[in-house]
């Protein structure tokens, strides 16, 4: 049985190619101002990796905000499922997924791959990418960088705002104020680690949690979420695709 | 889902119901107007007025409200205050009657109403009642019982009529008549399918505190009638996950969660709300001193502006229960503390029950349908 599931997400879309249950193939490419033509163009690429045809696949599910606008797919399952099931695919003994995407964080409580319980942050910037994007930008560092000059700092600044915008003025005075760049980034992966610890805490995640999303590429963010919840997180060798994971399993029943 | 033609009815009501009450005004009679199920009907309707509910479920008032109060302050507040002060000059239509009571009939409940109700007296006579914040015990009973009497007091005034405990008995069986009616629709839900959706039940709790009396009885009758009818395969699919609403009212206008949560694979079977069963549920004592019975009645109103609030977690745990409820969706309204806050306590109670939750907070625009339409998707999906 061949399937194949897509994420389509705020930033980015991801496909992934599942036979008899194994990945084949996988990609990633940024999502633009069309979703759709995102979404087949993920669909193409995963199946020109794997060396299949649109005939070959059995059935094609899709996640992510944009899923239930993908007139190719026939079924439609929210990413919050979707996660569940492709990091259970990936560690089959994990309790706990956080998820920090470029729009919204979400922690998710599964139990042999079924969510038992989730809490979500959409609603505003704090505690997601946007968060990282902007604050970065502001003190004029690559987003990527922004981890490792964080575990170069001795002595964190505090940084209080959680909103965005705020935030970004706060990195703002911290630089007029002397603080160096690696003080003022550990500041930053400090804020947002103590954000989704909170949510993490709410749901009562204590231990196998694996941490997934483009963000927990990041391995300055994984050290000082680590730090917060006191725990050693699961990272996927591709974290960014176990939504699409979970919706091509899910197509193959 | 069932089409019911009593629906259909309530839908065109809104017309019939202004004609009505400007007949009404004509013959000189009075109407006021209410916002919380903390002022008992019986006695607007023993002192032959007739009453109409303000809170305002509409998005956009809220804008016209903002003129006066803070932003940050719950939109069944703001909604409320627009619609009434609305002149019209704002290019924005509210609904005719908010322009038409005589008197507004408050009570001190959250701070956000208590402090607005102190601006509206400016525009419209407002008497509040004053709640006690506790429910139980004498003291409490006592001082409520008071506050009845003035309002009591303050409905004679008004019409120039006497209000006896002869003409209270009578109200007091008319409203008993309507509680019993949706206890009788209520029980239909318990079923698996139920016979009618959550969102055709919300449609007519929303409008019980907006027709006459008389109009909605007669609407639940033929709606029980006609519910009696659906036959078996005229139903939905058995197996929804079963859904149970708790937390703020979601006024006339507001349907958003409740549409998002059947049309997304969710069936709702009860709701604990003031948009549901804390409006009926409680029966008043029909042999007791009317005055007291109502008093008793109404204290017991489980809303998060009572501390502490035991009873409403008994009841969520009992409808839960009964309506064999999958999962529970928390409602609230943004910056309704009361809600948000007891949310906790329901919280935990609902873990050690082993019953799923879902927490949605949202307000009156639809900026937030497709997040909060994921939260619902997944929610269905972990209950299936
Ligand atoms: S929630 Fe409380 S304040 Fe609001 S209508 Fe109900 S009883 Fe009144
Ligand atoms: S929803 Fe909450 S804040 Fe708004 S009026 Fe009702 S009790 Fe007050």
């Amino acid at each position: 049985m061949i399937t194949v599931g897509i994420d389509s997400g705020s930033a980015t879309t991801k496909g992934v190619l599942v036979s008899n249950g194994k990945i084949v193939a996988h990609t990633i490419l940024p999502t633009g101002f069309d979703f759709i033509l995102a979404a087949k163009k993920a669909y193409i690429e995963v199946l020109d990796a794997a060396g299949f045809d649109k005939e070959d696949v059995d059935h094609v599910y899709s996640t992510g905000y944009g899923r239930k606008n993908l007139t190719f797919a026939d079924k439609a399952i929210s990413e919050i499922t979707t996660h569940a099931a492709g990091v259970y695919d990936l560690y089959p003994d994990v309790k706990g997924i956080i998820d920090i995407g470029g729009q919204d964080s979400k922690v998710i409580s599964i139990s042999k791959g079924k969510v038992i319980d989730f809490s979500m942050n959409d609603k505003c910037a704090a505690g997601t990418g946007k968060f990282l994007e902007y604050t970065s930008r502001a003190l004029e560092v690559p987003i990527e960088d922004l981890g490792n000059l964080a575990l170069g700092s001795k002595n964190p600044a505090s940084i209080t705002s959680m909103c965005t915008v705020f935030a970004e003025s706060e990195v703002i005075s911290l630089r007029a104020r002397g603080f160096n760049k690696e003080d003022i980034a550990a500041g930053l992966v400090e804020s947002i680690a103590r954000r989704v610890a909170v949510m993490s805490r709410q749901l009562g995640l204590q231990e196998n949690v694996a941490f997934v999303g483009g963000v927990a590429k990041n391995t300055g963010i994984r050290a000082g979420l680590e730090k917060e919840l006191k725990i050693s997180l699961y990272i996927p060798p591709e974290p960014q695709i176990t939504g699409a994971l979970g919706a091509a399993l899910y197509g193959s029943g | 889902m069932q089409y019911f033609k009593s629906l259909e009815h309530i839908k065109n009501s809104y017309n019939g119901r202004i004609c009505q009450i400007a007949d009404y005004k004509r013959s000189g009679k009075k109407l006021v107007g209410t916002f919380c199920l903390f002022v008992p009907d019986e006695i607007i309707f023993a002192s032959g007025a007739n009453r109409v509910i303000l809170c305002g479920g509409r998005n956009d008032t809220v804008a016209i409200a903002e003129q006066y109060l803070p932003r940050n302050i719950c939109p069944l507040v703001k909604s409320s205050f627009g619609s009434i002060i609305n002149d019209g000059c704002s290019g924005v239509r509210s609904c005719s009657h908010f322009g038409m009571v005589d008197m507004i009939i408050a009570e001190n409940t959250c701070d956000s109403k208590k402090k607005m109700y102190e601006i509206l007296n400016d525009y419209v006579p407002t008497h509040v009642i004053d709640l006690p914040q506790r429910p139980d015990g004498s003291t409490a009973f006592n001082y409520f019982l008071q506050e009845l009497d003035k309002f009591k007091n303050a409905m004679e005034m008004l019409t120039g009529n006497v209000v006896t405990d002869e003409l209270l008995a009578k109200e007091i069986r008319s409203s008993n008549e309507i509680r019993e009616l949706f206890h009788r629709i209520y029980e239909f839900r318990k079923e698996d399918p139920p016979p009618i959706s959550g969102t055709d039940v919300l449609k007519v709790l929303q409008k019980q505190y907006f027709l006459s009396s008389e109009e909605i009885k007669k609407i639940l009758y033929m709606l029980i009638n006609e519910i009696e009818m659906v036959k078996q395969d005229e139903r939905g699919k058995p197996g929804k996950p079963r859904i149970m609403i708790t937390g703020c009212p979601m006024s006339g206008g507001n349907t958003k969660v409740p549409d998002m949560i059947e049309s997304r694979g969710g069936v709702i079977v009860a709701e604990e709300s003031c948009t549901g069963t804390r409006s009926f549920w409680d029966l008043v004592d029909e042999s007791k001193e009317p005055m007291v019975a109502l008093a008793e009645r109404y204290i017991k109103i489980p809303c998060s502006c009572m501390s502490p609030n035991l009873r409403r977690i008994d009841n969520i745990l009992e409808l839960a229960r009964d309506f064999k409820v999958d999962g529970v969706v928390y409602y609230t309204l943004q910056f309704c503390h009361g809600y948000n806050i007891e949310k906790h306590k329901v919280q935990q109670a609902l873990r050690k029950a082993g019953i799923p939750m879902l927490f949605v907070e949202t307000d009156y625009s639809s900026a937030d349908v497709e997040q909060i339409g994921i939260r619902v998707d997944a929610f269905m999906e972990m209950l299936s």
